[in-house]
């Protein structure tokens, strides 16, 4: 057990100086309004200076490859959320690159992989559909033969990232016939591909993402990945990886459960409304000092502690559902005033806790709603069997 | 706060620590029996046990060298008292080494009888010091109470111990007038004896959160093996998600809780100023979640959970019992709402 500050060498003090700096020059004001402007959550400049700087490829590669040292990964995973560097489509590049490296042709990686270390080359995720949910296995898109290559038609919903993106990671059904984990089959599909619409989707804490059309998309047989009907074996390492299903880093040096860059929004908005209430009205007054005020941040710290404490699997349902619980009451203690969205006159805490609300459902749903995590946790952690559904039915409408 | 500062987020138990965690579990596991527990309600107290369990050094362990003591540290503590919760040990060990470490902090420890567990002493664990008569959870066993009286911390005795009162936490607890002590010492006074006391407050409070997570553990996982061998139309209710679901809440609750409790503890015994809102939180979330737990624990196994002779029954009041024995909780909340303000306007 240990939290204590890790000691650094001085080339890694350097290191996280250049960091900081760096990254502080990059992510400045405009990219900031971009970002909300957008709802990108990505900025090209500061993509391809990350690119340029050999960041990006430091942090895909492990240490034995020439990445990062677990102190120097440690620090920029931090560094890149102290700064707010947009991060989702990033994320997305680095998760399908793997897959790429693992399953693709070593003329589709040449393609490739060069492209995503620069950060000239992002890849997206084409996994739900519009009437699917969270079970991804269901899948109505469909890869046809056709000579040489591939016909694609079909739609998919949260491709988050895909106008600024050059590849998709799609999944297939190339046999409809067959038990779903064996009808899938994947593919890396170029986004320049004729017959693709990507049409944006605003969502309600402000980031946007995208459906995706796909009309008769003709794309050669180097782009698919892994075996004809065989996208369950592609898919289940970076499924697990999104899940959250890793074993705790025994050096400390990660964070104890996927989304704590997340969990980082919610630790801002307790830290921020504790900042507000310990200020001074003009009768000198501090609200903190009503009882009711201290009861409701003080419960909601506790209840954000617990959930930053919590491992693995349990702290990503912890984390979404613990945003869900505090956010309205940090508005609620914050009064009126919470209800002012970020950089608006007199907004009391930056619009810190009115984004944790809205951005709640959203960390609820996705990578997998928090009642497919708690059926993980009940039938593998637990024992507690396979869920019981009741019979098929015929869909009314 | 600095969010993002470079520490090491490591939660691991040691080799030592998991032997500790052992032998307390199988030591409960053999002495503690669910029947043992109920055996000891009228005078919320086994006296054989308590023996048993300082023979082994539980007391000893919990006292710094100086006095004697074996010096642990307070995440050692909590795996102990994650053991006495999930087994409800009837036990006083918790307010005990709480008020022994308060008086060895404040050099009034001068009792090797005090050391070993031989004599008992109470703690009014209240956030709140308030005058007059009050509850003590452990004050019908104890030889000596401390409290806080004003800007002095005092310990008690009483010729005759103060009656036990029914609670529903099933605690040795009483009434205690300090008023009426047939002797009264001043251990120490002023603002560096009252920040001790808070101390021993804290460590109170820590302690409880890891007994409740032992105890929420014990009572979800009784209720998960009765739901996987009850059925309903034809399926065990294990397999239902309005059974599931709640379930794996619980192991969420004890998962967030007990790593909470730890890194709180770690914290106290090695930078204690750096991060002071953990233990209370450690308790405020686990005396909340606690008692949900052990309703719901209770409630998945419907007739049967609620009988008086269920073992969910006897976690469930000690779960509202356990947590309300130092007073509202909403204390320790307020608490840590005063100690972020504090930090975030620096």
């Amino acid at each position: 057990m240990d939290f204590s500050r890790v000691e650094l060498s001085d080339s890694d003090r350097d290191f996280l100086h250049d960091v900081r700096d760096f990254l502080q020059s990059q992510v400045t004001e405009d990219v900031i309004r971009h970002d909300r402007e957008t709802g990108d959550n990505f900025h090209e400049g500061v993509h391809l200076a990350l690119g340029a700087r050999g960041y990006l490829e430091k942090e895909w590669k492990p240490a034995a490859e020439g990445g990062f040292s677990r102190v120097r990964r440690r620090i920029w995973e931090l560094e890149k959320r102290r700064a707010h560097v947009p991060w989702v489509t990033w994320g997305t590049t680095a998760m399908v690159a793997r897959s790429v490296a693992g399953f693709g042709s070593s003329e589709l990686k040449d393609e490739v992989l060069p492209g995503v270390f620069s950060g000239r080359v992002r890849l997206c995720l084409g996994y739900t559909e519009p009437e699917g949910g969270s079970d991804i296995a269901t899948c109505k898109t469909r890869a046809v033969r056709d000579g040489e290559g591939w016909v694609i038609n079909g739609s998919k919903m949260f491709t988050t990232g895909a106008h600024n993106c050059q590849y998709v990671f799609l999944i297939t059904n190339t046999d409809p016939d067959a038990p779903k984990h064996k009808s899938l089959t994947m593919f890396l599909v170029p986004l320049d591909t004729p017959g693709i619409e990507i049409q944006g989707i605003r969502t309600v804490d402000g980031d946007r993402t995208n459906i995706v059309y796909y009309s008769d998309v003709r794309v050669d047989d180097k782009y698919r990945l892994g075996e004809v009907n065989g996208g369950w074996t592609v898919l289940r390492e970076p499924l697990n990886a999104e899940h959250g299903a890793v074993e705790a880093a025994t050096d400390g040096l990660a964070d104890v459960s996927i989304m704590m860059h997340q969990g980082g929004f919610m630790a801002t908005a307790v830290d921020k409304a504790a900042a507000k209430v310990s200020q001074k009205d003009p009768n000198g007054r501090r609200a903190v000092d009503d009882g009711a005020v201290a009861y409701r941040l003080g419960r909601s710290a506790a209840r954000l502690e617990a959930a930053l404490s919590a491992p693995s699997i349990f702290g990503r349902v912890a984390l979404s559902q613990t945003m869900r619980d505090i956010a309205p009451d940090l508005m609620d203690l914050l009064g009126t005033a919470s209800t002012l969205p970020v950089c608006t006159d007199g907004a009391p805490d930056d619009g810190a806790s009115e984004y944790i609300y809205r951005f709640a459902p959203l960390s609820g749903i996705y990578g997998g709603t928090l009642e497919v995590f708690r059926n993980m946790i009940a039938q593998y952690v637990l024992g507690l069997g396979k869920p019981a559904y009741g019979p098929p039915a015929t869909k009314v409408s | 706060m600095d969010r993002y500062e470079l520490r090491r987020l490591d939660y691991s138990l040691t080799d030592d620590h998991t032997d500790l965690q052992n032998a307390y579990r199988q030591f409960f596991k053999s002495y503690c029996p669910i029947d043992t527990v109920r055996a000891a309600e009228a005078s919320g107290f086994d006296k054989s046990l308590w023996e048993r369990l300082c023979a082994m050094g539980a007391t000893t362990m919990a006292l710094p060298e100086s006095v004697g003591g074996d010096g642990a540290t307070l995440v050692d503590l909590t795996l102990v008292a994650e053991e006495i919760g999930r087994s409800l040990a009837p036990v006083p060990w918790i307010d005990h080494v709480c008020a022994a470490r308060l008086l060895a902090r404040l050099g009034a420890l001068d009792s090797a009888d005090i050391v070993d567990g031989t004599s008992l002493v109470a703690l009014d664990p209240q956030e709140d010091a308030g005058a007059g008569r009050r509850l003590i959870p452990t004050g019908s066993i104890s030889d000596h109470v401390v409290v806080r009286d004003g800007d002095d911390v005092v310990r008690l005795s009483f010729g005759t111990r103060p009656v036990k009162v029914d609670n529903i936490g099933k605690l040795p607890m009483a009434w205690v007038d300090p008023a009426t002590a047939d002797s009264r010492t001043v251990v120490a006074s002023g603002p560096a004896a009252l920040v001790e006391y808070q101390r021993a407050l804290d460590e109170w409070r820590l302690l409880t959160a890891a007994a409740l997570v032992g105890l929420v553990e014990e009572t979800m996982t009784i209720a998960a093996e009765f739901a996987k061998t009850r059925y309903t139309l034809g399926v065990p209710i294990s397999t239902l998600q309005a059974i599931s679901h709640p379930l794996a809440n619980m192991v969420i609750t004890i998962e967030g809780g007990r790593n909470l409790a730890r890194r709180a503890a770690w914290f106290c015994d090695n930078e204690p100023d750096e991060r002071p809102e953990l233990t209370p939180s450690a308790f405020v979330f686990m005396a909340e979640e606690a008692s949900k737990a052990a309703t719901m624990a209770v409630h998945i196994q419907g007739g049967l959970g609620v009988s008086a002779e269920a073992a969910a029954t006897a976690y469930l009041v000690r779960a509202r019992g356990w947590a309300l024995a130092g007073g509202d909780p909403a204390a320790s909340a307020k608490r840590i709402g005063r100690i972020l303000a504090e930090r975030e306007s620096a």
